[in-house]
């Protein structure tokens, strides 16, 4: 096994050193951090607005670079979320609960270094463990048949479904079945029959799925920032940051060591539980560490605690990263964000899931390797440039909003060229804005369009080589207990809810 | 009043309806109508489970006590005359694309959103513009060796030759 290892890790190396890949890590986290510092863009529109450029690339190079992209889009994130209490997405809400007021007491710097910190230790040790288990993990999956896969891709489905908040189980199924029936638009890859093209040339090849995460993501979160008048970033000023400023003292690091430690591994083993990601991360190691935290550390939470900083920017970054794990393994997206990496790595021509570690191994270490090195040049590069990036944050919202508009449909369009794409990404525009004001998640919708044709094909074959029959779906033992987690995810929040919601009904007429 | 989850359940509920109709209208070969899974089994099978969530979401009380809100409020205090020139100026960079090319149209359009947004330095606003279109330009042809097609109304007026 650690000979495995070690060979695998060897090819990562030389993959991820090449000096056109060590370019590409540094430029994807320079442009991950400035994307996700804007105000309302998360990680998934940086990836999204990057993934034009990687088609010129290697699968391997591309990869790393969105990889690059993605965890320097949560850094990113903190920075927004410390200087201007304006998180970028709900995986560093936490981080504003004590960033924000520690850097209104004066200390931004000091803020957003111990959240580069943080970030740094909770990524690289996720990124070892994720080392050792994603080989393991493969290993096992690597004898996967169709009927495996289809039962992996409804996994993944309920499993995102599974994680989100309060009373929105339902919602995200809903939104999971219209990802996939959006995914049936076009012609059938098996038959070749047209389904849902009402005679239009153009959508003969389906939707593209950038095209997809462009509307649903960069476009409305673009637009829902002039929708809400959010005018956060028009008000920041960049003073009381220097380079100086970022000082952190021996006492304060030796503070926060062991909650880094435990906030990472939290982190990570959130991350890997396919749909739960950096959110649920960094919120159980915020709650864990103020629970465990003494009496006089737990009355300084909430008002720039360095403790209750370094937690959920430990855990998001760890969580972020062990999301990979059923990204590289499974073929199961964890996340948003992870999802629309899924529909790059299917558009790269790699087939992604157990295959990739035997077929693409370059790929598979490469983007390890290179995690390594990404999360090396966040703090060594990119935290004395955070002052200077931060001034991003100065760019009125009149200028930027026109510019995001333009390079999510540029993005697209230059990969078609099809004048019609724009005007489907606008139709798309409007239909995401509806459901995001009606507080429907979008993040299912690109799973289950990223995973329809997936599904749709390895069930066919499951069927076909089980002489149309079910049976497949508990006759293998690796299906059958892949199916029994899918139940228990699907039965456990859908009990929850709908006893919530039937208590309500019966309290209504007695009220 | 309907609450806002119920609005898009019922928009998704009609949205669900019309799919599967669409679905049984499908056309299939009659070798591919005798398999038990074909083109319309995944449609039809998608369009039940849309229909049950839809109605569940309907039928059931919202959960969350912070939902319970008419879907009306989600549109109240909304900038919504700057947002729906966005989307015409998006529609609109889609429609004169083929006829003015990259260039132009990318230019006007972002002009156009900085205008919309309320932008009135003029002279920030063309250098912007222009600066950012032409460098883009210049870095996808020159640089990279992508072809981007001039627009149609240059062969119009013949100042490139067919």
């Amino acid at each position: 096994m650690f000979d495995g290892l070690l060979n695998g890790m060897m090819m990562g190396i030389e993959t991820a050193f090449i000096p056109m890949n060590i370019v590409i890590v540094l430029f994807a986290c320079f442009m991950g951090s400035m994307i996700g510092m804007l105000p309302g863009l998360g990680p998934i529109t940086a990836v999204a607005l990057m993934i034009p450029l990687t088609y010129g690339l290697n699968p391997a190079t591309g990869m790393i670079l969105l990889a690059g992209v993605y965890y320097g889009a949560i850094f990113g994130g903190s920075t927004s979320s410390i200087l201007i209490n304006a998180p970028g997405e709900a995986a560093v809400v936490a981080t504003t609960f004590d960033g924000y007021p520690l850097a209104r007491r004066g200390q931004p710097g000091k803020a957003l270094a111990v959240a580069a910190y943080a970030s740094f230790s909770g990524g690289t040790i996720s990124v070892i463990l994720l080392m050792f288990f994603a080989p393991a993990m493969a290993n096992v999956s690597k004898n996967f048949q169709s009927g495996d896969y289809f039962a992996l891709m409804i996994l993944g489905l309920t499993a995102i479904s599974a994680f989100t908040g309060r009373g929105s189980f339902l919602k995200s199924i809903l939104m999971a079945i219209f990802g996939l029936m959006l995914s049936t638009i076009g012609t059938d890859q098996t038959s070749g029959t047209q389904r849902f093209t009402f005679g239009s040339l153009e959508l003969l090849d389906g939707i593209d799925f950038l095209l997809l995460a462009m509307a649903t993501f960069a476009i409305t979160e673009a637009v829902f920032i002039v929708l809400n008048r959010d005018a956060a970033s028009d008000s920041f000023k960049p003073r009381n940051l220097g380079f100086k400023s970022l000082k952190v003292s021996k006492k304060e690091i030796k503070s926060i060591i062991p909650t880094v430690g435990r906030s990472s591994l939290l982190g990570y083993f959130i991350g890997v539980l396919p749909g739960a990601g950096a959110t649920l991360g960094s919120m159980m190691a915020y709650g864990m560490e103020r629970n465990l935290a003494s009496k006089e550390d737990q009355a300084e939470f909430g008002k720039g605690s360095l403790k209750g900083l370094a937690a959920p920017e430990a855990g998001n970054n760890a969580a972020s990263t062990g999301s990979f794990i059923p990204l590289l393994t499974l073929g199961i997206p964890g996340s948003g964000t992870t999802a629309v990496m899924l529909g790059a790595l299917i558009a790269y021509g790699i087939n992604p899931g157990p295959r990739m570690f035997v077929e693409s191994p370059e790929t598979f270490w490469g983007v390890i390797m290179s995690m390594y090195m990404g999360n090396m040049f966040l703090l060594v590069i990119n935290l004395p440039l955070i002052p200077y990036i931060a001034r991003l944050l100065a760019v009125p919202r009149n200028m930027l909003v026109p510019f995001i508009l333009f390079f999510s449909i540029i993005g697209v369009y230059l990969i078609t060229f099809n004048a019609f794409d724009i005007k489907m990404m606008v139709i798309i525009g409007v239909i995401a804005l509806f459901l995001r004001l009606m507080d429907f998640p979008m993040a299912p919708i690109l799973l289950g369009f990223i995973l329809g044709g997936l599904m749709e094909y390895n069930l066919r074959r499951a069927l076909i080589i089980n002489d149309e029959s079910l049976s497949f779906m508990w006759e293998r033992p690796s299906t059958l207990i892949i199916n029994l987690i899918t139940l228990v995810f699907l039965l456990l929040p859908l009990i929850r809810e709908a006893r919530t919601r039937i208590s309500l009904m019966r309290q209504k007429p007695a009220a | 009043m309907i609450t806002k989850e119920k609005c898009g359940a019922l928009a998704l509920l009609i949205f669900s309806i019309a799919y599967g109709y669409q679905a049984t209208k499908m056309p299939l070969t009659f070798l591919a109508a005798q398999e038990v899974f074909n083109s319309k089994t995944l449609p039809i099978g998608l369009s039940v489970a849309g229909i049950i969530i839809s109605v569940l979401i309907l039928v059931l009380p919202v959960s969350d006590p912070e939902k319970r809100i008419p879907f009306t409020e989600a549109f109240k205090g909304k900038v919504w005359g700057q947002t729906i020139m966005l989307f015409v100026n998006m529609a609109f960079f889609g429609f004169v694309m083929p006829l003015l090319g990259f260039i132009v149209a990318s230019i006007i359009f972002l002009l156009a959103g900085f205008f919309i947004l309320g932008e009135r330095r003029w002279l920030r606003m063309i250098i912007t513009a222009i600066g950012v279109v032409v460098f883009l330009w210049f870095l996808l042809s020159y640089l990279m060796g992508i072809y981007i097609a001039p627009g149609e109304i240059f062969y119009m007026m013949g100042v490139i030759d067919v």
